[in-house]
């Protein structure tokens, strides 16, 4: 039906043995997967399962106390968040990253690192580094258009997150983790974003990584999905083998 | 009518240069949260330089103006953020701005001390002329000031709206960690405005200063007059800056003429007393939550 399943390379992010270790508390303990090209992996599980914290062991904000992440056989360790677009990363947020001042179309160009080159090429260089035409089709795919001149601030929540989400990919990113994309966002928007998401993933073969509470849109979004709990892997599976594993139940039930 | 003209050209001359120390104003509150009750003071002391560059070296004024805006650039820029703001900041808003009134009662004594408490003749950089326009008397040195100011800000939006650079500098100022996150170099971006702001003012001091004379406590009033054009205007819009330090202008000398000479320096503060009352976020200013 679509890319999603395209098994043949090799993987586009791997964790190894991933341990994070807070004073006394063990936050992830020896957690290890593979994301292959064009996945949707949900990464779930109860608060303080240690989802955070491994997220951010994978984008390089923290410094693992055992083990490694590699995003295209690079790894990710002590790399600083801006090299991460450079390196084809895209990631959104749980907390709003618009700029609020800003145009619609504004926060999208600054996303794709129009701030390269060199001194001389951006005072006297085109204003959008010629980025203006792949903003605006991001843009027009989150369905924005209307907004393209409105700042960004004064957008509802949920399309503040659409923004959001066109900003992490216009680093043209092989893979998009996404943090809570759903936190805070209404129903009728949360289905939207969900199907541009697969529509982008079927159009680009773009990786997602996400991690969510919203069981339902990670049920309805991932192909694959993760259960984390008191930081290590509890099950691992497609969705309908998460939905019926007794672990993930009672992890979640606290039973 | 001819008397209103004049007044109007010569109050929009004069808060042309209001506006330029309350766009500074502005642009390091919404970059670095800074309150800077220098201000003032940072406009007084670049006239300094160039009569230091005249008198003591020997200069011409136009390479005294030069080395003026260098002195300007180093001190009150890269030196103000390194050694006051940058250390004082993480303590928050209140310490800093107690720090910027210390800094400039430091200024304002020293060229006091060590330069003269007289107010210093200031070569005049336009021609004094005055032409006769409809009844009018309009000055050339009013004109140029206008014109002066207005392209400098004017130059200075264009610089932040259409440059990589400027709009790097927006995004700075409106989400520094979203902007580190997605590789603007913040600390640079937020450097690049404490440099705009010495540049703003010391054009701002070389335009006053003909008319005013150079003298150590001019900062006083100007200090006050551009931080209140800067709230009159809106405290987080450039162009709230501009209307601000106009509107001050027009309305100082309209008083002067009209009400009375005497009270012409209250009617600024009545303005920012029924402003904070009617419209707190001021004339074209946004509400902004922040906690401080």
């Amino acid at each position: 039906m679509n890319m999603r399943a395209d098994n043949t390379n090799a993987p586009i992010l791997s964790v190894h043995n991933i341990s994070k270790q807070f004073g006394g508390i063990r936050a992830v303990n020896g957690v290890s997967f593979d994301v292959r090209k064009g996945e949707i992996l949900g990464l779930i599980g109860p608060n303080g399962s240690g989802k955070s914290t491994l997220f951010n062991c994978i984008l390089g904000q923290l410094k693992p106390t055992e083990g490694h992440c590699e995003i295209n056989g690079r790894s990710t360790d002590g790399v600083r968040p801006a090299d991460l677009s450079l390196m084809g990363v895209g990631r959104t947020f749980q907390q709003l990253s618009v700029f609020p001042k800003m145009s619609v179309l504004d926060n999208v160009i600054l996303a794709g690192q129009e701030h390269q080159g060199s001194m001389l090429s951006r005072l006297l260089g085109k204003p959008d580094a010629g980025l203006t035409g792949k903003a605006e089709q991001l843009i027009e795919f989150f369905r924005l258009t209307p907004y393209r001149d409105t700042p960004a601030g004064s957008l509802s929540y949920g399309q503040q997150k659409l923004v959001d989400a066109a900003m992490a990919f216009m680093a043209g990113p092989g893979i998009v983790l996404l943090d809570e994309p759903a936190g805070g966002v209404n129903l009728t928007m949360l289905g939207h974003l969900k199907e541009r998401l697969v529509t982008y993933n079927r159009e680009h073969g773009t990786t997602f990584v996400v991690i969510e509470h919203n069981m339902e849109f990670v049920m309805s979004l991932c192909t694959r999905i993760i259960v984390l709990a008191q930081g290590e892997i509890i099950a691992e599976g497609t969705p309908d083998e998460i939905r019926s594993n007794q672990m993930v139940i009672d992890a979640y039930l606290g039973g | 009518m001819a008397e209103l003209i004049q007044i109007l050209v010569s109050g929009l001359a004069a808060g042309s240069i209001y506006a330029l120390a309350a766009v500074g104003f502005t642009l390091l509150w919404q970059a670095s949260q800074t309150i800077n009750f220098a201000q003032g003071e940072f406009v007084m002391l670049p006239a300094f330089f160039v009569l230091i560059g005249m008198t003591v070296l020997g200069l011409p004024m136009w390479t005294s103006i030069l080395l003026a805006l260098v002195l300007s650039l180093l001190i009150l820029g890269v030196a103000f953020k390194r050694l006051i703001v940058e250390p004082m900041l993480p303590h928050g808003t209140l310490p800093l701005v107690i720090a910027t009134i210390a800094l400039g009662l430091l200024l304002k004594e020293s060229v006091k001390e060590f330069y003269g408490a007289t107010a210093q003749p200031f070569p005049a950089i336009f021609p004094q002329t005055v032409y006769n326009v409809a009844g009018a008397s309009v000055s050339v040195q009013d004109i140029c000031n206008l014109v002066v100011s207005m392209l400098a800000i004017g130059g200075l939006q264009l610089f932040l709206n259409r440059t990589r650079t400027g709009r790097c500098m927006q995004a700075s100022a409106q989400n520094p960690a979203v902007a580190e996150i997605l590789g603007v170099n913040v600390k640079r971006m937020v450097l690049y405005t404490f440099l705009i702001n010495a540049a703003l003012a010391t054009i701002a001091s070389v335009l006053i200063s003909p008319i005013y004379l150079a003298k150590f406590s001019n900062g006083e009033t100007l200090g006050l007059v551009a931080f209140i054009a800067a709230i009159v205007g809106g405290f987080n819009q450039i162009r709230g800056a501009l209307v601000g330090g106009l509107l001050i202008g027009v309305i100082d000398n309209l008083s002067a003429v009209y009400i009375s000479a005497q009270y012409r320096a209250a009617m600024p503060l009545l303005l920012l007393i029924a402003i904070i009352l009617l419209r707190p976020q001021g004339l074209l200013g946004t509400p902004e939550g922040r906690t401080v």
